[in-house]
């Protein structure tokens, strides 16, 4: 697997795709199962504007569910966030680790690294677009559920070109600047803005069609599993994708290449300045040295200002304005909607701004901001000062293990309640705003259980970073295990035969009480804190027990 | 050197014993070392130092044996050990980001504070920089971070893992200046490295270690006085093989024309009055015993025995 760069990128990535592929399988089967003992009947009376809204067909059917759900939703944003974290890092990542210089020692070119690189994620994507089509009908047929009716090929095929359009977005920025981070950030950006866009904006008639804007909209905006291929909307991520290349093998080939070193920030230009000298000294310099915990802090400040800024201005204050500007006709739609049609679009009742909320920020993106905070830290805390190797100097100073962990959890949980603040703050404000009467005790509690629940994910985190000293295992089966729950909680609020294990997800503590309707259920608050603080003790054990690692 | 000057047991290993797996890390380690020496770790690459060391950091634990530092067990006690105690691990790593002085910063906030007078008095004699970022550093002067770090709270032990390595001479040298006085303050030294020529400028004596197993311990003198040296003579007149062959403890003698060239441990005296019978002594050269060739030669017995 090590005779060319193209074999080694695939041999460095194919575990995390077989991880997604496999995960999306899974779904798929029990997605299907779900669905298919559900009484579906009932969607035939639904209001034309729900399509718009959730993206649902009146003449759904189980089969339709699922295909949407799972290649359509889940599958089109893992892929396209696999492609985007292999693109950032396909130039930008070899000079960060300081390798690039070896790999063009040898006699290849800088855009033959790239190309080999790209080959390999379309390569990737390609295959694992197949095996999903191919899970679909195989699945379909194992549970006798009736797909026949829908274009899966149209679908997959819009999903293939998705994919390389955010894979070449990020190889262009990664090529272009050298800057991993700034490509995955910015891929990421344009991936959930214009996911979101194309969700929200259908609903204001004014800014209807400012959704050609966005590039999700050439994804599914026409529909691709009902209408079959849209080749005008392929067209245009092609062409996009296409660019982004050219602009990637230009880029690499213009600049100097990065040793591995770090950059210089703004910050440090300040420090340098005699000016702001002392003050930013105190701020950027000693005071983040102070502790560990700060230390730990002063490392993630960043994730936490974006997640904040992301929950505070979007999925806050803006979302009440939004709802506000919604046509009344299109929320009176909403009204008296069954429960089983609630629960299907994410528990919310859209009639009342509360069911709005609970739809657009709390039912994903709040837990979501949270754990992406949480489980960055969890699991950077312990195994990332190992695979940097810093524990050995670190540990030479005199500090228990033990305290090296809490300090940590302790830095964990307080930007765990800073993104929930943010949360709060900008909800409560955006209910201001639009003067929708929201009840902020209601939205407080809401928040609290939502800063602990990506608080027990983030402990989860730690205990895998604690107990094996790997980052990655940490990373993605905390995220493995936070979309499985997640679903299965989705899943059994539909399906009367699951309520007794609804009690053992940890969602449930989360949302499952209304509490943006009935406030705190203090019982639930405090079943996520104790498990949140058992994980941690535990990551304390398993940390104090074990050889450090002495490599990445 | 400063091993005379005490009998006093700091660092004592006993079976110190390391296995991942079926692979052998250590085995069946045991040394000590007094308050005051500087004791040499040596090795080849991957011979099992810095498994050695990771168990004195309580890093990692010992499959079997024990390990004491000051008279207190490496893993029970291992955060009040780490308050007397210096360390630059192999193949340092710090924080990119930080600049040098924020990196000092650090590690001394851990520890409750450092003379920061000391830390600029250690930093000028290193030429070190420590207003810039660890990350934009060349290998050498980030090393300078690490020795500045571990030598900054004036420890009791100092445990160093190829501590001069990407250091350049002139550094190096300043480097064993600091390391002796560390020794002739009375505090004490464990030094790893696979440079034997580093270590025998500084150290008393000297543990070698090869495949997880102690080889030997010696003191760098007699070590010496074991040596081989190289002896070349050149003389007046053609010479014969066996008029130096028969001195003993003469080696592989190799003569051409009137050049001789030999291997030679035996007495010097000798040597030269066997040459001096039959030849004028134009010009002589010895090559003065280096570690180097010990440890070849402790190397090769070894695999003679296995």
């Amino acid at each position: 697997m090590l005779t060319t760069i193209f074999t080694k990128t695939l041999r460095d990535r194919w575990l995390g795709w077989t991880i997604a592929v496999v995960s999306l399988t899974l779904l798929t089967l029990y997605g299907m199962a779900v669905y298919r003992q559900i009484d579906l009947s009932i969607l035939t009376s639904m209001p034309e504007a729900y399509v718009a809204l959730i993206g649902i067909r009146e003449d759904i059917d189980a089969g339709g569910l699922a295909v949407q759900a799972i290649n359509g939703l889940y599958g089109a944003i893992t892929l396209a966030a696999m492609a985007l974290a292999l693109g950032a890092s396909s130039i930008a990542g070899e000079e960060r680790d300081g390798t690039m210089g070896i790999l063009l020692g040898n006699p290849k070119g800088r855009t033959h690294v790239l190309v080999s690189k790209a080959g390999a994620m379309v390569l990737l994507a390609a295959v694992s677009v197949l095996i999903l089509w191919g899970a679909m009908y195989a699945i379909a047929a194992m549970l006798g559920v009736e797909i026949g009716g829908l274009d899966v090929e149209a679908l997959s095929l819009h999903m293939f070109v998705n994919v390389l359009f955010y894979g070449f977005l990020a190889t262009a920025i990664s090529a272009w600047t050298g800057n991993r981070g700034a490509a995955a950030g910015v891929t990421t950006a344009v991936l959930v803005l214009s996911f979101f866009a194309v969700g929200l904006l259908p609903l204001i008639e004014e800014l209807k069609d400012l959704v050609r804007a966005f590039p999700w909209y050439y994804f599914d905006g026409s529909d691709p599993v009902y209408n079959g291929v849209h080749w005008g909307h392929l067209g245009v991520l092609l062409a996009a994708a296409a660019v982004f290349a050219i602009i990637a093998v230009i880029g690499v080939n213009r600049r100097d290449l990065k040793g591995q070193s770090v950059g210089v920030t703004l910050i440090d230009r300040l420090r340098g300045n005699p000016l702001t000298r002392k003050v930013i000294g105190q701020l950027a310099g000693s005071a983040r040295v102070s502790s560990i915990w700060l230390k730990a802090a002063s490392e993630y400040q960043g994730l936490l200002l974006v997640t904040a800024a992301v929950m505070f201005l979007m999925m806050g204050i803006m979302m009440g304005p939004f709802y506000k500007a919604i046509p009344e006709e299109t929320l009176s739609a909403f009204e008296g909607l069954p429960e089983a049609l609630i629960a299907l679009a994410g528990g919310g009742d859209i009639s009342t701004p509360e069911g709005w909320y609970q739809i657009e920020t709390f039912g994903l993106m709040a837990p979501i901001s949270v754990m992406v905070v949480t489980v960055a830290i969890g699991a950077g805390a312990l195994a990332g000062e190992e695979s940097r190797r810093t524990i050995g100097l670190l540990l030479a100073n005199p500090v228990r293990r033990s305290r090296i962990v809490l300090e940590k959890s302790w830095t964990m949980a307080l930007y765990a309640f800073a993104v929930g603040f943010a949360t709060f703050a900008g909800v409560a404000l955006g209910s201001l705003l639009a003067d929708l009467g929201m009840d902020v005790g209601n939205i407080a509690a809401t928040c609290l259980l939502q800063t602990l629940l990506g608080l027990a994910f983030g402990a989860l985190a730690l205990v895998l970073s604690a107990g094996t000293g790997r980052t990655r295992i940490a990373v993605f089966v905390t995220i493995g295990a936070a979309l499985v729950l997640h679903l299965l909680n989705g899943f059994a609020a539909l399906n009367e035969s699951m309520a007794d294990v609804v009690q053992w997800l940890p969602f449930y503590y989360y949302l499952g009480n209304d509490p943006l309707n009935n406030g705190l259920d203090w019982s639930h608050a405090v079943i996520l804190a104790g498990l949140a603080l058992v994980l941690i003790a535990l990551s304390v054990l398993l940390f104090e027990r074990r050889d450090l690692r002495q490599t990445g | 050197m400063a091993s005379a000057s005490g009998a006093e047991p700091v660092i004592e290993v006993e079976g110190l014993t390391k296995h991942y797996g079926s692979v052998v890390g250590a085995q069946d380690l045991s040394f000590t070392v007094q308050r005051g020496e500087v004791f040499g770790f040596l090795g080849p690459n991957g011979a099992g130092k810095t498994t050695t060391i990771r168990m004195l950091l309580d890093e990692i634990r010992p499959t079997a044996g024990r390990a004491a530092i000051l008279g207190l067990d490496t893993h029970a006690k291992s955060v009040e050990i780490r308050r007397h105690l210096g360390y630059i691990p192999g193949d340092l790593a710090l924080y990119p980001n930080l600049t040098g002085r924020d990196t000092l910063t650090y590690f001394a906030n851990l520890r409750g504070g450092v003379d920061w007078a000391y830390v600029n008095e250690l930093a000028e004699r290193l030429d070190a920089d420590l207003s810039k970022k660890v990350g934009n550093l060349s290998s050498g002067n980030r090393q300078k971070i690490g020795v500045i770090q571990a030598f900054m709270n004036r420890p009791d032990v100092l445990i160093m893992d190829e501590p001069s390595s990407g250091l350049d001479p002139l550094i190096q040298r300043e480097f064993q200046n600091m390391v002796r006085e560390v020794a002739a303050d009375g505090r004490t030294v464990f030094l790893s490295s696979h440079t034997l020529s580093e270590v025998q400028r500084v150290a008393g004596r000297v543990g070698i270690i090869r495949q997880g197993r102690l080889v030997t311990v010696e003191s760098v003198a007699d070590l010496r006085s074991k040596a081989m040296r190289q002896v070349e003579l050149e003389l007046d007149s053609p010479a014969e093989t066996a008029v130096f062959a028969a001195v003993p403890g003469a080696r592989d003698v190799m003569v051409e024309h009137s050049h001789v060239r030999l291997s030679f441990d035996g007495d010097m005296g000798v040597l030269l009055q066997a040459t001096s019978e039959h030849h004028n002594i134009v010009d002589i050269t010895t090559n003065e015993a280096d570690l180097e060739e010990i440890f070849l030669t402790y190397y090769h017995d070894e695999e003679v025995t296995d």
